[in-house]
């Protein structure tokens, strides 16, 4: 379970976009449901790599919690990342990207990465909100986006790894202050000092590979 | 990740459907086969784990037999089997079997299913699994699973997790066991589920809660917020050059957190739970850390201190007094009277306190956040109230309706739960110990509560001890005020709680009811034996010092010591570092709505009579000396003196005040001066009237001719307009914990730091003038008029057809960047630029295509073609827009049929340009009461140029050949267009950005055109200062930053009066 680094992400947007759905599909691949089946879970994590490094996603749903104000508000801090999800064939759960991005900027630390994410891209007949709307939107905010679709898992890896990418581009720049755990961003048991890390985190992730299979 | 690699796709001889009762009973089997767990095994466990996850869904959803199978075999009861084994990669399993658990109980929607899941208590079986929690992975996975199922409570559910007859409830008390992990999102998963079960109001589960764990869950919370708190401290004190900004945020973030938690369970609206984390909240954190600290400041800095050595006594005396009030420990109170100070003093390093600005921020966050009533008035009605003189019935009154409810069970003192939580829960569980709160510690503890220390740790001791009632209750049941409830609740519960009778609550409380009630009796007795004390003390002082009438209103703040604390840091000689949480925590208190308006009274009800008042406000330092009237816990004078010394203040030039403490001081002046009667004083206004005059001058020092003033002064009233202050953000900003700064390399907000430079300097000048002016017109009911600057005739509609005919229109052809081009017909108003479009019913008529503000218009010649213009047009900013930043309509290149068209175009925009933007100069001007413009002159002279719907009246006035030339025929000149151009020309090279007339205007005379005279001439003008504009202007000092009062009258004169003109064109004949 070694790992170079860990991101936090949250997922946000109304309820029933998917987002679940979305974190399950991520973090447990086998469930692609050939069938109506809605499946979804509330937190996950997996091991990805980035630059031949291992970083562990966690991901955590805030479904559910958004009576009580100071639930979302501790959920945004903690995050490094997060999904904005919207339901292409549901126009008001874009209508109402504008407030979570409020939500989201007012009480996230300012370097928290937003990926605008587009779900249900499967039910195109039931489309109702163009791509190039998301596309805009994100233009407009500053985000990143892609259409992604739960159910045949399209895109789904991508959007993860995406914001996790950035979120490596950050750490780089040094924009991310990592020793700080507050912003979401762990790092590992091997990478404790910043030169080490190239090597602990390669070596650790190898053996972790070994471990799996 | 091992969970998604190695088992995709691995095949074995399985049935083919992987949704199918069948497929379940393959997957019994294998969980039978592999009772143990090895290495060997584990990979098959996982995958089987989760495909029953899987098949359980879907047979929730398709197919009833898949669950009835699930239960007949118990197959949770191999879950159980497979969790508890201790051998490699447990923790492998165990994740993926917790995360089955979350899948399951997520997904779910059969109510029926959930029960079959919950029925036969495996559940609390898991939950009380002593997981690995030390495995990051285990722990979340675990902390999920707990939450996961906290969302599924209900009235029904509730009864599966919370045994009501053991009493038992391991989902909520295993969960609070990480309230303080160091984990941030397990943190959040725990305040979650609490909440999620508190809000499932079921009676029993809730008086569980409260008498059972929430003493100590509430007194751990309020003691690791404390902690907190110190910590923040320690950083505010330790950082004078701003290093530690990162962490202060997240420190001040995490106590918000913490505030809104608490505010969440308190909006709850469950009574009992309230009472015991209002009585947590306040004598164990909010009164001895954050209120205490306002005065212990001046204890330990005596230097800086106001107070003398008196006070400081008084001061502590009130401190102790209040602390008997409101623990209740009235027995204790003769003996400590006699000796109080010298112990306090030796014992006051040991008093955790924190610095006074970071107890006013905190408590203004406090206020901001929290509504809870019994909480914030309590905690009002002590920084207000509270001083020598208030221990009578009215006092204790109050205290017992709001904080009292259950007084004496949690001392007032800011100390580490004795037990851990853990341990307290512990206790609970094994009922052999009554837990409720065992927070007295002697150490920390005072002087006099040392002797009792003994005892507190004792209960069997103390609940036979009966002289220290107090006691008694204490080791009792925490909710005095339900006894009634509980007597009952024996009644109706009993057994296994019978059995650990000794120090139980149920048992004693027919005891308790009866010792609670002497001890109010007692309570009665002893303050009046205190306050008898104390009206002999306060009379002694008083003795002291009746000097002169401000001695004596000081000395009535002086009785007030929380509230002299606040008052005194209004003080904004220095810098308004204090000030602006001071401010802060008053516009918060008075803000609030659980805060009583009786008790804003003393604040705000100002004193009936303004003859009375011997003095004015004092303009300088001398405030707080304002005369204070009779009613002696009125202080409303004198905070209205206080913050119109900071509004002065901060209408100096070299003011220290920054412009957020300007803006939260305006709004507290309106609240105070209108005081409890909504409508301010004659005495008020003129003040406020004052005010206005002294922030105008501040601003028309910076009141010049530069171009970039106007747009200052725009866009400063519309940063004002979008963005008004909120208390709440600001008080969430951990930058103003550190010291005031200037330099915006500190990433501090502009409001929130002190101005740098001169052009901040001006800005800042501007925005207090609006803050200021706002102020004044609001307390004199008068509806602003002024700003934003109008326009003075309403911009052309787009779209609209206008009449054109003999109206100046330039031909042009536009290509923006992206290649896109139109031919349009220019034509120019005084205050709009407006590109028309032949109208194809109407000849002559066109259509309005583009409207654009003259003022904002950005024009440059074109360097390779002098036929070409390049314009970037904005949008009009008219009425409710006119708060909006500029937003560009067209940047494109405007191509007209030769240069004299162009020329024409350039000076014909370029004059509207200056003109448009001198009548808002004046317009600020006359804001400003800048000598000169005062009058409102303009209207008077300025005539409807533009009549509508008709374009007609353009020709008469517009551009180069309109407005100029058109008073210009009039006139017996024959030099008619070089003369317009010259006075235009020298404008343009004084208002504009000169590089762009010079690079045009070098062009086009290179083209030696009939244009070359005039430009000629302009050239010169700007070469030799000696011209006649220039040479008019030399009487004022520099001529780079001209006071537009100088200027203006010979624009104004240049432009309307026939006098100046033919005077100005002698000279430059002479040339």
């Amino acid at each position: 379970m070694a790992y170079a680094y860990l991101f936090k992400y949250i997922i946000i947007g109304d309820t029933g976009v998917g987002k679940s759905c979305l974190l399950l599909q991520f973090t447990d691949k086998r469930f692609q449901p050939v069938h109506d089946l809605t499946i979804g879970v509330e937190f996950g994590a997996r091991m990805i790599t980035i630059d031949g490094k291992q970083i562990k996603l966690q991901i955590w749903d805030t479904a559910g919690q958004e009576a009580f104000r100071s639930i979302t508000r501790s959920y945004y801090r903690g995050a490094a990342g997060a999904l904005l999800v919207y339901d292409i064939t549901r126009r008001e759960t874009f209508n109402h990207l504008t407030t979570w991005l409020e939500d989201a900027r007012q009480h996230s630390n300012s370097n928290m990465v937003i990926m605008l994410i587009g779900n249900k891209s499967d039910l195109e007949s039931r489309r109702e909100v163009k791509k190039e709307e998301g596309e805009a939107f994100a233009r407009e905010h500053g985000l990143v986006f892609m259409e992604t679709s739960a159910k045949t898992a399209a895109n789904v890896e991508e959007a993860f790894i995406n914001t996790a990418k950035e979120i490596y581009e950050k750490i780089q720049e040094g924009v991310f202050d990592i020793n700080n755990e507050a912003n979401g961003i762990k790092i590992g048991p091997q990478h404790s000092t910043a030169g080490g890390a190239k090597a602990g985190g390669a070596g650790a992730g190898g053996a972790a590979g070994g471990g799996c299979c | 990740m091992f969970r998604s690699r190695s088992w995709f796709g691995g095949g074995w001889g399985r049935p083919k459907n992987p949704h199918s009762l069948e497929r379940l009973k393959y997957l019994h089997n294998i969980l039978c086969k592999n009772t143990t767990v090895s290495e060997s095994n584990r990979g098959i466990l996982v995958e089987s784990l989760r495909c029953i996850a899987e098949i359980l869904i879907w047979g929730d959803q398709n197919d009833s037999s898949v669950f009835d199978f699930f239960l007949e075999k118990n197959m949770l009861s191999y879950f159980l089997r497979i969790m508890r084994q201790k051998c490699g990669g447990s923790s492998y399993v165990c994740v993926q079997l917790l995360q089955t658990l979350n899948i399951l109980f997520e997904n779910i929607r059969n109510e029926t299913s959930l029960y079959y899941l919950l029925s036969n208590n495996h559940v609390n079986s898991i939950i009380v699994h002593k997981f690995d929690v030390s495995d990051e992975e285990v722990m979340a996975y675990y902390i999920s699973f707990l939450k996961t199922l906290s969302l599924k409570l209900n009235n029904h559910t509730i009864h599966f997790f919370y045994n009501e007859h053991t009493k038992d409830f391991p989902l909520y008390t295993e969960a609070i066991k990480f309230f303080n992990h160091p984990e941030s999102m397990v943190r959040i998963a725990v305040r979650t589920l609490t909440l999620n079960v508190y809000r499932v109001q079921d009676a029993s589960m809730l008086r569980f809660i409260r008498d059972r764990t929430a003493a100590p869950y509430f007194s751990n919370l309020v003691w690791f917020i404390g902690k907190h708190i110190l910590e923040l401290d320690a950083c505010v004190r330790n950082d004078a050059d701003h290093q530690s900004q990162q962490k202060l945020d997240d420190l001040v973030a995490e106590h918000l957190d913490h505030l809104h938690y608490i505010n969440d369970i308190l909006c709850l609206n469950i009574p009992d739970l309230n009472d015991v984390l209002t009585e947590h909240l306040l004598h164990k954190l909010l009164i001895p850390l954050y209120i205490y600290s306002l005065t212990s400041g001046s204890i330990k800095r005596p230097t800086s201190s106001p107070y003398n050595r008196d006070h400081i006594q008084s001061i502590e005396v009130i401190t102790r007094n209040l602390e008997a009030i409101l623990s209740g420990r009235s027995s204790d109170t003769p003996p400590r009277l006699k000796y109080p100070i010298q112990k306090m003093e030796s014992e006051d390093d040991l008093k955790p306190s924190v610095s006074c600005v970071v107890s006013l921020f905190l408590l203004s966050q406090v206020f901001l956040i929290i509504t809870h009533g019994p909480i914030v008035h309590a905690l009002a009605w002590i920084i207000i109230q509270s001083d020598i003189s208030i221990f009578d019935e009215g006092a204790m009154n109050i205290l017992e309706t709001y904080v009292s409810t259950a007084k004496s069970n949690v001392k007032l003192e800011f100390a580490k739960p004795q037990l851990s939580l853990e341990k307290a829960l512990e206790c609970s569980t094994c009922h052999d110990r009554d837990y409720t709160t065992p927070e007295y510690s002697g150490a920390k503890a005072f002087g006099y509560d040392t002797d009792h220390s003994s005892c507190d740790l004792d209960p069997e001791l103390v609940s036979n001890s009966l002289p220290s009632t107090s006691h008694i209750s204490e080791t009792s049941s925490i909710a005095h005020d339900s006894t009634e409830d509980l007597v009952t609740q024996v009644q109706s519960i009993k057994s296994p709680v019978k059995e650990n009778m000794p120090d139980s609550p149920l048992p004693d409380s027919g005891i308790d009811s009866t010792s609670s009630k002497t001890m109010s009796d007692l309570n009665n007795i002893t303050d009046e034996e205190k306050q008898q004390l104390l009206v002999s003390l306060t009379n002694t002082e008083k003795s002291l010092t009746l000097e002169n009438i401000i001695d004596k209103e000081r000395r009535d703040i002086d009785n007030k010591p929380f509230l002299k604390t606040i008052l005194d840091s209004l003080d904004c000689n220095e810098d308004d570092y204090k000030a602006l949480f001071a401010l802060c925590l008053l516009y918060a208190l008075i803000n609030n709505k659980g805060v009583s308006s009786e008790l804003l009274d003393t604040l705000l009800k100002s004193e009936l009579d303004d003859s009375e008042k011997v003095t004015k406000e004092s303009r300088d330092e001398n405030v707080g000396q304002e005369h204070q009237t009779k009613p002696k816990d009125h202080f409303n004078a004198l905070l209205v003196a206080k913050l119109m010394a900071i509004a002065h203040l901060s209408c100096k030039p070299a003011s220290k005040v920054r412009l957020v403490t300007c803006e939260i001081t305006a709004r507290l002046l309106k609240i105070a001066m209108e005081g409890s009667s909504g409508v301010p004083s004659a005495r008020h206004l003129s003040a406020a009237d004052n005010l206005r005059a002294r922030a105008a001058s501040l601003a028309r020092n910076f009141y010049k001719c530069d171009d970039i003033f106007l747009d200052m002064f725009e866009d400063e009233y519309c940063e004002m307009c979008k963005r008004p202050l909120n208390v709440e953000w600001l008080c969430m900003d951990a930058a103003i914990l550190l010291p005031p700064t200037k330099t915006p390399m500190s990433g501090i907000a502009f409001e929130k730091r002190l101005p740098s430079g001169e052009m901040e300097r001006a800005r800042r000048a501007i925005r207090t003038f609006f803050l200021i002016r706002e102020l004044y017109l609001k307390l004199s009911g008068k509806q602003e008029t002024q700003l934003p600057l109008a326009n003075h005739a309403p911009f052309v509609q787009v779209g609209k057809t206008l009449d054109l005919n003999d109206s100046d229109l330039i031909s042009c052809d536009i290509t923006q960047k992206d290649g896109t081009w139109q031919h349009r017909f220019l034509a120019v108003d005084n205050i709009q630029i407006i590109l028309v479009e032949p109208d194809k019913q109407k000849l002559g008529w066109g259509v309005a295509k583009l409207v654009g503000s003259l003022q904002d218009l950005e024009i440059t010649g074109d360097k390779e073609d002098p036929r070409c213009l390049h314009l970037t047009i904005h949008k009009p900013r008219v009425g409710s827009t006119g708060v909006s930043p500029r937003t560009v309509l067209l940047r494109a290149k405007f191509k007209f049929d030769d240069h004299i068209r162009s020329m024409a175009a350039k000076q014909r925009l370029t004059k509207g340009r200056t003109k448009a933007r001198q009548k808002k100069m004046q317009q600020i001007g006359r804001l400003l009461e800048v000598s000169g413009i005062s009058a409102p002159a303009v209207a008077p002279r300025h005539r409807p140029l533009f009549a509508r719907p008709s374009l007609s009246t353009v020709r008469r006035h517009s551009g180069i050949d309109g407005d100029e030339t058109d008073r210009r025929i009039r006139r017996p000149s024959g030099h008619v267009l070089k003369d317009g151009v010259i006075v235009y020309r020298e404008r343009t090279t004084m208002s504009r950005d000169s590089s762009v007339s010079r690079g045009s205007s070098g062009k086009v005379s290179r083209e030696g055109s009939q244009e070359e005279i005039p430009l000629e001439d302009i050239r010169r003008n700007s070469s030799h200062p000696a011209t006649p504009s220039t040479s008019r202007q030399q009487s004022t000092p520099s001529t780079s930053q001209l006071p537009k009062v100088s200027r203006t009258p010979s624009e104004e004169t240049s432009f309307i009066s026939g006098e100046s003109r033919p005077k100005r064109k002698g000279i430059i004949e002479t040339i």
